[in-house]
Formats: structure tokens, sequence, C-alpha cells
């Protein structure tokens, strides 16, 4: 068996009283989709929290390609290797399309504090920051403030930052909500592409027909534990997660 | 040119290069700074202490003073990392009260009297005064608007704006906010501490009411009146703020009154300034440019 | 130790007076998440309005209506008319905006009363109090009963009625959404007319304590009590009021016993800073 790329031992996250996540453990291995299902309040975006460093575990242990970076403030993690996408977008509203690629363009190239002097926006520069645009479909955006941009654009322009820093992993936080239906055809052949380039992808998603057809393998956290992990269509029998997410009237309504 | 002129003028290039630094903290890095005549009166301070005891010349102690300026606001700049944007303000508020009361109560900094004595800068064996100085403060001014506008060109200043515009989301692309709001600090101060021992020099006696929380009430309302992020900015508006009370020094009992309420009407109807994006000179503007272009 | 015990008693009435100023301002921190600089301004006027309305008049308790009516519109037109249409930008807008009113309306009050320091001589209705040899004044027991009484109306309102609880509403709802509903924006404005009367209140005690009333009467409370409800926690009001104590009490007995070079209100600042690099959040804040 291959090595884990991503390895989440023992987690857990409280807030005061609330356990927001309890003890969860799963593995992540290279070029793999992995979904991470749940209701709402379930603690699947505190998760994304703990793994790209916005929150300090409780608890538990993170390992990214064989070290371990709980704890580690999130740019660190950033740079090792570790992109993700924001639930709520987070695009930087007074730049163009172009100039939000730019900057992460810059981020592994110029990380030394004397490098930072160097000017943005080189030929070079534009044209590799236009064949990730392109390949996301924001070509013609290119010149337009982010702040003016739709929410469908704005997911896939997040992609695209993280597309062009070169992280391995990408976390995508309910990158398909509030998309229109022709949209989420197209991020889900754009997600399998990344995929092919070789990188691995987490996503976090309520969409159950996207997340079925699209992840190699699912884990379903309730009430901040996991309940469950395994292929799509194991998940789709468990017990545990069919109580969870349709409560026990829905197991005697499809009884 | 008469001399009154002159002294009016050298005092409004001096302002705006402090107010050019400020722009570099709150226009480029979203920082809120309240306490920028904190900055401005430490260069002066250091500028005074090293030509009166340490017998250095301007040019010598320039560096210096330059590079004691910036290390103060790192260390200043500290807070900004730790707290919260509206705490930061009240922060520096605090700073500026603090670092005045220090130059007011230590007899080291002159106490209440302040310093004196600072001698004149010498260039080429000539002293400036007058005319020369003035020209002197512009060449400098030139170079503080070459250095911001370089910043603006340049990758760091992205990655400043993206610390500025979302800040979790720039720092799991794996920039250090951290560094990039501590970098504007710095530079932002250094530019303060440049224009405090140019004022020190001209002004040959300053004292520590000289650089009180009005004073940074003052370079933030040029800041906001000429627009926040913009090169040119902190020059119109030092300039409308520094020529106005010239012009209505018939109406001297109301000048504040008027200043105050243009700095409200200023921030409550266009807060991007007269030069920021959406402001309505830059409106008027447009056509006449797109038209001179065409 | 008679002298300890006047000088603390002295510290009481100092912070009993910073915490009514700060009140409003943590009031309004609370619900609408600005630093309302310009409540010092609010409380000028309060001073100046009871002072004018008590000279005219000759009586104290039309001077305190009088006032906290005025202060109450003046509030809510700052609410209006400058810190509502800039909710929507960053918060350092709607601060520069705040300093500008109070620049303003210091001018304005400069301009209409004169620049001198006038007096209040009014004599509040409180008797003198002797107790094992110490004297207790009329006006510090004045200032602590009318301090007593807000906090205890205060209290009530925030915790025990449908208003309180609206407000809290009104907190989370701004936080969350950044936009507001008609309702919440009546409850703000509520807040504002509440935070100003009192504000009203502490200019007068302030004005008849110190026998001063004068244009820049605000500027040092309105700097210090940014500091307080930054040390006592932005928005908690119960923060508030225990930072005010504390610092009211610390200032009057460092000033009495220390000798320290620097001036009070540099003390002030260096405490608040030093509490926030060991709390971010302040005191009572809570990490959010």
């Amino acid at each position: 068996m291959t090595q884990p790329l991503l390895s989440v031992n023992g987690v857990s996250k409280y807030f005061g009283g609330l356990k927001a996540v309890d003890e969860v453990d799963f593995d992540v291995f290279p070029r793999e989709i992995l979904g991470i299902l749940g209701p709402n309040g379930a603690g699947k975006t505190v998760l994304f929290n703990l793994i790209s460093g916005i929150y300090q575990p409780t608890a538990g242990e993170v390992h990214f390609c064989g070290q371990r970076i709980d704890g580690l403030p999130p740019h660190l993690i950033a740079q090792r290797g570790m992109g993700r996408t924001f639930q709520i977008v987070k695009p930087f509203g007074s730049l163009t399309v172009l100039q939000n690629v730019l900057v992460a363009r810059g981020v592994m190239r110029y990380g030394h504090l004397t490098k930072i002097w160097g000017p943005w926006g080189s030929k070079a520069e534009i044209r590799e920051a236009m064949e990730v645009l392109d390949k996301v479909g924001l070509t013609e955006l290119a010149q337009r403030k982010a702040s003016l941009l739709p929410l469908g654009n704005l997911r896939r322009l997040e992609i695209a930052r993280a597309l062009i820093v070169g992280h391995t992993v990408l976390l995508l936080d309910e990158s398909f909500s509030g998309l229109r239906h022709d949209e989420i055809g197209q991020l889900e052949r754009l997600i399998r592409r990344i995929r092919d380039d070789g990188r691995t992808i987490i996503l976090i998603e309520h969409n159950m027909r996207v997340t079925m057809g699209l992840c190699d393998r699912i884990v379903v956290l309730d009430h901040g534990r996991k309940i469950a992990e395994g292929a799509p269509k194991d998940i789709q029998q468990d017990e545990a997660v069919i109580e969870a997410y349709l409560g026990r009237k829905g197991i005697s309504h499809a009884s | 040119m008469s001399s009154y002129t002159i002294t009016i003028g050298t005092i409004i290039v001096i302002q705006a290069i402090a107010v050019c630094g400020l722009n570099v903290i709150v226009g480029y890095a979203g920082q809120i700074s309240l306490g920028h005549a904190a900055f401005f009166g430490i260069g002066a301070y250091t500028a005074a202490m090293l030509s009166t005891k340490a017998g250095l010349s301007f040019w010598t102690a320039l560096p210096l003073v330059i590079a004691i300026g910036g290390f103060i606001g790192f260390l200043l700049g500290l807070p900004s990392i730790r707290v919260r944007e509206d705490f930061l303000a009240i922060t520096t508020i605090g700073i500026n009260f603090i670092v005045e009361a220090v130059f007011r109560y230590v007899p080291f900094f002159g106490g209440a009297l302040g310093i004196g004595g600072i001698p004149r800068i010498v260039f080429f064996g000539e002293r400036l005064k007058g005319m020369t100085f003035l020209l002197l403060c512009l060449v400098f001014l030139f170079l503080v608007l070459l250095v911001c506008w370089w910043l603006t060109r340049c990758w760091a200043s992205l990655a400043c704006y993206a610390v500025r515009d979302e800040e979790s989301a720039a720092s799991t692309m794996g920039i250090s906010h951290v560094r990039f709001k501590l970098l504007a600090f710095v530079i932002g101060t250094s530019m303060a501490a440049l224009a405090g021992s140019l004022y020190a020099h001209y002004m040959q006696f300053i004292n520590a009411g000289d650089f009180s929380f009005p004073v940074s009430v003052g370079f933030l309302s040029m800041l906001v009146l000429g627009g926040m992020g913009t090169i040119w900015g902190p020059v119109i508006g030092t300039l409308i703020l520094g020529v106005l009370p010239e012009i209505f020094r018939p109406l001297v009992d109301y000048r504040i009154l008027f200043y105050t309420l243009l700095l409200l009407l200023m921030i409550r109807f266009q807060p991007g300034g007269l030069l920021g994006e959406e402001s309505a000179m830059r409106r008027v503007l447009a056509p006449i440019l797109r038209r001179g272009k065409a | 130790m008679r002298l300890f015990i006047e000088q603390l008693l002295n510290g009481i009435a100092m912070g009993s007076i910073y915490a009514l100023i700060t009140l409003g301002l943590a009031l309004v921190y609370g619900v609408m998440r600005i630093l309302h600089v310009a409540h010092a301004a609010v409380f000028t006027v309060g001073a100046y309005v009871g002072l004018f309305i008590f000279q005219a008049t000759g009586s104290l308790a039309l001077a305190f209506v009088g006032s906290m009516v005025a202060c109450a519109i003046l509030g809510v037109v700052i609410e209006r008319f400058v810190y509502f249409p800039l909710m929507k930008y960053p918060p350092f807008v709607p601060l520069i905006g705040s300093i500008a009113v109070m620049l303003s309306i210091e001018e304005v009050c400069r301009l209409v009363a004169g620049p001198y320091i006038l007096t209040f001589p009014a004599k509040l209705p409180f008797p003198d109090i002797y107790a094992g040899g110490i004297q207790i004044s009329s006006t510090l027991l004045a200032v602590y009963s009318i301090t007593a009484i807000v906090l205890f109306f205060l209290w009530y309102i925030t915790t025990r009625t449908e208003l309180g609880l609206a407000m809290r509403a009104a907190s989370q709802d701004i936080s969350i959404s950044g936009a507001m509903g008609i309702n919440s924006h009546l409850i703000v404005s509520i807040t504002f007319v509440l935070g100003s009367a009192i504000a009203a209140i502490a200019g007068i005690l302030v004005g008849i304590y110190y026998n001063q009333v004068y244009p820049t009467m605000g500027a040092v409370p309105a700097y210090k009590s940014l500091a307080l409800i930054v040390v006592g926690g932005l928005g908690s009001v119960s923060g508030a009021v225990i930072a005010s104590m504390l610092l009211g009490v610390a200032e009057t007995l460092l000033i009495g016993y220390a000798n320290i070079p620097l001036p009070r209100d540099a003390l002030a600042f260096i405490a608040m800073i030093g509490v926030l690099m060991w709390r971010s959040e302040g005191l009572l804040g809570s990490s959010r």
C-alpha cells in the first residue's frame, strides 16, 4: 500500500464545551478525490480550518508528506503544498482577476524577503497566469475587478489561485454551492482534470449526486465524529449515514 | 517668492513626505494608524539628539535616523499583528500619547523645553536655508514618491493588497500576513522619520507638542482628502490642507471648524478621497483624459 | 490611613465618572461595531447645555432633563447622518468620520460659548456625611448615587427587558451579515439615545465635580475611554465598568503615593497596551 499523503490522527477541536471536531482520523492518498460529507454543523469546515492551520487542534496530529503540520501557521502549511478555497468566497476584491492569480503566482518564487521587490506582471508571468485562467475558463474576465464577479466565477478564481501556487493538495470547501446547473457540470470536469494533472483533492460537498459521482472515497461526519468511511456505493447503504442524513423517519420511509 | 511663501511650501513638502509614509501603512496595507505623528516625532528627536549631542551632520545621521525610525516602527507595529483592526486604531492613538509623554517628561529628551540649537543642513559647504532647503525637501519628496511608485509595481505590493483584502485567504495561499503588515509599518515609519529629520533641521527647535495626537489626525485628514492608496493623493491632500488656511486667513477663527467639516464631508461622501477610484473628480477628469489620448 | 481612604473615595468617584462616559461607547460598539469617539463631544455638549439651562432657570432637575434630551437627539443625528451611511466601509472610515464629528462639535462649542473655562456653581441635593472622622462630600455622594442608579437602570434594561434582548440580537445581526434591517436600525438608534443621555449626566456631573466647563473637556476622556473599552473587552459593558473603576482608583492612588515621571493620561494607554499583549481580546472580551 502506498504512503498516505495526508493523515489526520485523532484530531479534536473544542470551542468551550462544544466538540466541533471529535477524534477524527482518516488518510488521504496521492491523486485521490476524497469527499467529506455531513449535515450542517457536522464540523466539516472546522476540520478544513484545522488542516490548513487557521485553527490549532485541541488534540491529535496532522501529518502531511510524512511531516507533522498541526500547530504551524497557515502560510507555512500552504508553502508546503496545501491549498484551499473557502465556502464564503474570499477574492482579493480590489485586484483584477489577473492580479489575483499573479499574487498567487509569486508565492513560491518570491518567497524570500530579498526577492519580494521584483516587479509583477512580466510577459512570461502573464502568459503563465492566462494559461491557468484558461484552464478554469476565466480568460475573458482577466481584466475585470474581482469584487464585481458573480459567485460561480469567484469559485473558479479561487481554484485558479490555488492551482498556480502549485499546491499538491487542494481543499475545496463547498465549491459547488450556489452554482447553476451547467456550472456544476463544468466544475466537475475541471476537478477531474486537476486530479489527472497529478493533484490530490479533498472536498466538502452537500450535493449528494456530485459527491457520489466525483469522489473515490468518502468520509462522513456527524456532530464532529467520523461515522463512516468508504467507497461511495458503500456509503450510500451505510445505516449510520442514512440515519444521520434522513433521520429515523427517513429509514422507516425507505423500508 | 517671498520668504513666507517658502516657509509654507517647505512645511507642506515635509508633511507630504510623512503622509506618503502613512499612505503605505493605511492605503497599501490597509492598517489604520492614528499615531503617525509619533513616528514623525521619533525621527525629529533622533535627528536632533544625533546632531546636538553626538555632533553628527545631517547626512551622516540620516541613515541612522531612518534605520532607528524603521526599527521603532517595527517594534510598535508588532501589536498590529496581534490585535484586530479596531483595536489597532486605539493602540496607535495610545502609542502617540505615550511617545509624546516620554518626550515631554523625560529630561533626556529636553523635557517640556524641547531641544533647541539644531544646526542647519550643510551641503557642499553651503548652509541650506530658504529656497535651497525647499529644493532639498523637494528632492527627498521626489525620491519618496519614486519609492511609492516602485512599491505599486513590485510583487510585495500585490501581497500587501491581498493581505489587506482577505487576510485568511492570503495566508492559506502561503503569504505571511505578519511579514507584509510589519513591512508596511517599517517602510511607512521610516518615511515619517525622514520627514521628522528634515523638520528638526528646518525648525532648529522642536518640542513634544509638535508631535501630538492632533498632528496625527491632520496627517490622516490629508491622506483621506487626497485619496488613500493612490500615489499623488498624499501630495494633493497635503497641498490643499496646507494652502487653504492661508487663503482663509481672514476667517482665522473659523479655520479649524472649516478643516474638520471638510474632513467630515469628505469621509461621508467621498471616502476614497479626491483621487480615489470612484471619486467625483476622477469621473469629471476621465472623459477629458480619454479625449486627450484619442 | 485617613488620607488613604479619602484618596480611595476620590478614586472611586473618578472611576464612576469614567464608567458613565465609557458606557455609551461600549453600548454603541456592542450593537454597531463602531468606535464612537464623538461620544466625548456629546458629553461636552451635555455639560454646556446643562450649564446654560441651570443659569437660565436655576433648576438642576431641568438642567439634567434638558441636557439628556438634547444629547439624545445629537447622538441619533450623528448615528443617522454619519455612522449609518458609512457602515459598509472598513471600520476606519466611520472612525475617521467620528473624529471629524468630535473635533467639529468641539469647535462649535468654542465658537458659541467662547474658549474660556466656565464655572458650574450648582449644589447637588445630597448631604455631607461624616463617618469615623472621614468626610464624604455631597458631590462625591451624588456621583456615587447617580452612577449606581444609572448602572442599575442599564443592567435592568439590557438583561431584563425585550429591548435588551433586541439589542443583543441586533449586534449579532450586524456582525454576521454586515447589513441591518429596519428593526435593528431602530434598536441602534435607541442605543444611541441611551448612551448619549448617560453622557449628558456624566457631563453635568463632571462640570459640577470640577466646577469647570470648557470646549475641550471631552478630549482626554475621549481617548481614555477608548483605552477603557479595549481593556474591558470591546462591546462588553460590564468589562468597561470594571476597567473604568480600576483605572479611576489606580490613577488617583498612583498620583497620591507613587512618584511617576509620566502623566497619568499616558498610564491608561500603557495599561491598555499591556493588557492587549497579554489578552488580545481584553479582560472580559470573548475570543471569536
